[in-house]
């Protein structure tokens, strides 16, 4: 682990704990920083408490009767443990979630006019989409047709870029890898390190797909059981033997693993 | 059997038929953002007939200052029925919000009953009984009157669903959960919806109270505007309008051949065969939204 003095982090987790149903332990004292500007990784298999954690920042928790039950977060130095999902994307958190979930019968352009925060002039929602359509070139072309019919890439763009309409300061990602075929992947996370370097814009990831995600974070966390249990500079991790055993697809067991997990999460996803 | 017999028959049915669109408007618009078929939508149409009548005939103002206050009224207490009952519900399965509405339409008529009492009371819109001769064919003015403000509000919602608000309800409509991820308030979108039926319910409450009456019957205009809502595929608006006129025609001409042959009460059976039939064969009706398979 790395103790050097760093920027006041954009977001800073305290030992959080979460319980769903007042029952389901979910994750147990989770403490993450994200410094400002930069990008990070969240990793781990499925079932560990990532996308948790994701729901715990967003305020999203609360949609699945999960509720903080220990633990601070404190945004920009505020403390928004209490503070409405909704005001929280006004505050600059935005939560793109898992598997995409576009507005499927809405245009890609009605999907980003969608997001658009209360009282953004006209002329300023034309411009923030001109930028996601530079960034997107691919949706540009698809903007008139129906969400539901376009590519899991096109998709996960148009995710990303519904979440951008949000002017965000901190950008989460919740496995925007998934399902999407290698060139993708590459394409999607080079347009998010663009994003990144010239915006600013802090970016939190979560991921299975520790290869792929390692490439463009600066840091990492390794969350396991709803613990992290290891943190590191993406170039310590990616020479760690645990991590290259079990998640950059170095070892044995990984399949049965993740297999394993896979069928009990699927439960709570029906 | 002649031609300007079954034309007028024919017309008057699609006049009708759009009486029952202007009550399935405001289903269409809270399934839009809930999902569900607002089984309360007779009762609010009753009360707004009520609200109208106390504010005319009881409080003594004139009718065209009633009826926008009535729709004032009853916009808020669309929003109200949003706040108080349905935000607890919120995530819940479908079947409990429409077990919530069924009891709010019980709820609803029970209040009507016992505030306003069961005789029937009359609406005087002052639009004339003489009908209306198109060359040969009678048409009544009334039935004309709400046809035109069934077309009238079509088209204010489908300018509404174009505006950035209209958009916000309809991606509530298909997802909540990524609503709240880009912090549109979803019971924000909710409660207007419910607030927009509301204020629909009072066009077609001062609309057939003004054709059969205002009492109780008023809320079983349920059935026939649900009929038409499940034809048309219960989230269109257009769809509400052509199935509206599709079943208008096919009732007022059907129970013309039919009522002979039967010795009457055959318009309840047509209605009742488009609803199975619609939703045996075609579960989305006309214009319904597929749901579309993930790539
Ligand atoms: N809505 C929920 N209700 C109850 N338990 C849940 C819910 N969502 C997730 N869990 C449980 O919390 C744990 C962490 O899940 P999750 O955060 O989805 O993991 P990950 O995103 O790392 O796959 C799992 O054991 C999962 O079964
Ligand atoms: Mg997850």
């Amino acid at each position: 682990m790395q103790e050097k003095a760093e920027a006041a982090p954009i977001l800073s987790m305290n030992s959080v704990e979460v319980l769903y149903d007042n029952i389901m332990l979910a994750i147990k004292g989770v403490s993450i920083q994200v410094p400002t500007g930069e990008m990070i990784a969240l990793l781990g298999s499925n079932g560990a408490g990532k996308s948790t954690t994701l729901k715990a920042i967003s305020g999203l928790l609360k949609a699945e009767r999960g509720r903080i039950s220990r633990g601070e977060i404190a945004f920009q130095g505020t403390d928004i443990t209490e503070v409405l999902a909704q005001n929280r994307v006004g505050m600059g958190i935005c939560h793109v979630i898992e598997g995409r979930r576009v507005f499927e019968h809405l245009t890609p352009d009605e999907n980003l006019t969608a997001a658009a925060p209360r009282g953004m002039s006209r002329s300023a929602l034309n411009a923030e989409k001109e930028k996601i359509y530079n960034y997107f070139p691919r949706l540009a072309e698809r903007r008139n047709s129906q969400a539901g019919y376009l590519s899991g890439g096109e998709q996960q763009m148009l995710a990303i870029g519904r979440a951008l309409v949000t002017q965000p300061s901190l950008l989460m990602l919740d496995e925007p890898s998934l399902g999407l075929a290698p060139f993708l992947v590459e394409e999607i996370f080079g347009i998010l390190q663009k994003i990144n370097r010239e915006e600013g814009m802090s970016v939190l990831l979560v991921e299975q797909n520790a290869l792929a995600a390692l490439e463009i974070v600066s840091q990492g966390y390794l969350i396991e059981n709803g613990r992290v249990v290891m943190h590191g500079t993406a170039e310590a991790l990616k020479s760690n033997s645990d991590i290259q055993e079990f998640y950059l697809g170095g070892g044995e067991g990984t399949n049965f693993h993740n297999v394993k997990h896979y069928s009990r999460r699927k439960r709570w996803l029906s | 059997m002649d031609w300007v017999f079954l034309s007028e028959l024919a017309i008057n049915g699609a006049l009708t038929g759009l009486l029952y669109s202007l009550f399935a408007i405001g289903l269409v618009l809270i399934y839009k953002a809930s999902s569900v078929p607002n089984l309360a939508q007779g009762g609010l149409t009753m009360v707004g007939a009520y609200v109208v009548l106390a504010l005319s005939h009881d409080a003594g103002l004139p009718l065209w200052l009633a009826i926008p206050l009535a729709a004032v009224i009853m916009f808020g207490l669309g929003f109200g029925i949003e706040r108080v009952a349905l935000r607890r519900l919120a995530g819940r399965p479908v079947i409990m919000i429409l077990m919530l509405t069924l009891g709010l339409d019980i709820f609803l008529r029970g209040t009507t009953l016992a505030i306003w009492g069961g005789t029937s009371r009359s609406i005087e819109l002052g639009v004339s009984y003489e009908p209306l001769f198109l060359g040969d064919l009678f048409i009544s003015r009334i039935h004309l009157v709400g046809a035109g403000v069934a077309v009238a509000l079509f088209v204010a919602f489908m300018l509404f669903f174009r505006t950035r608000t209209g958009i916000k309800l309809r991606a509530i409509a298909d997802d909540y959960m990524a609503s709240w991820s880009v912090g549109i308030s979803v019971e924000h979108g909710v409660g207007l919806s419910w607030a927009l039926a509301s204020v629909v319910a009072v066009a077609t409450g001062v609309i057939w109270g003004e054709i059969q009456g205002v009492d109780q019957a008023l809320s079983l205009l349920l059935l026939k505007g649900l009929t038409v809502a499940v034809l048309g595929g219960l989230d269109s608006i257009l769809g509400a309008i052509v199935a509206g006129i599709i079943l208008g025609v096919i009732e007022n001409v059907g129970a013309e051949f039919l009522d002979p042959l039967v010795g009457g009460g055959s318009r309840e059976l047509i209605v009742a065969a488009v609803l199975i039939l619609t939703v045996m064969i075609r579960p989305h009706g006309l214009f319904g939204r597929h749901d579309i398979e993930r790539v």
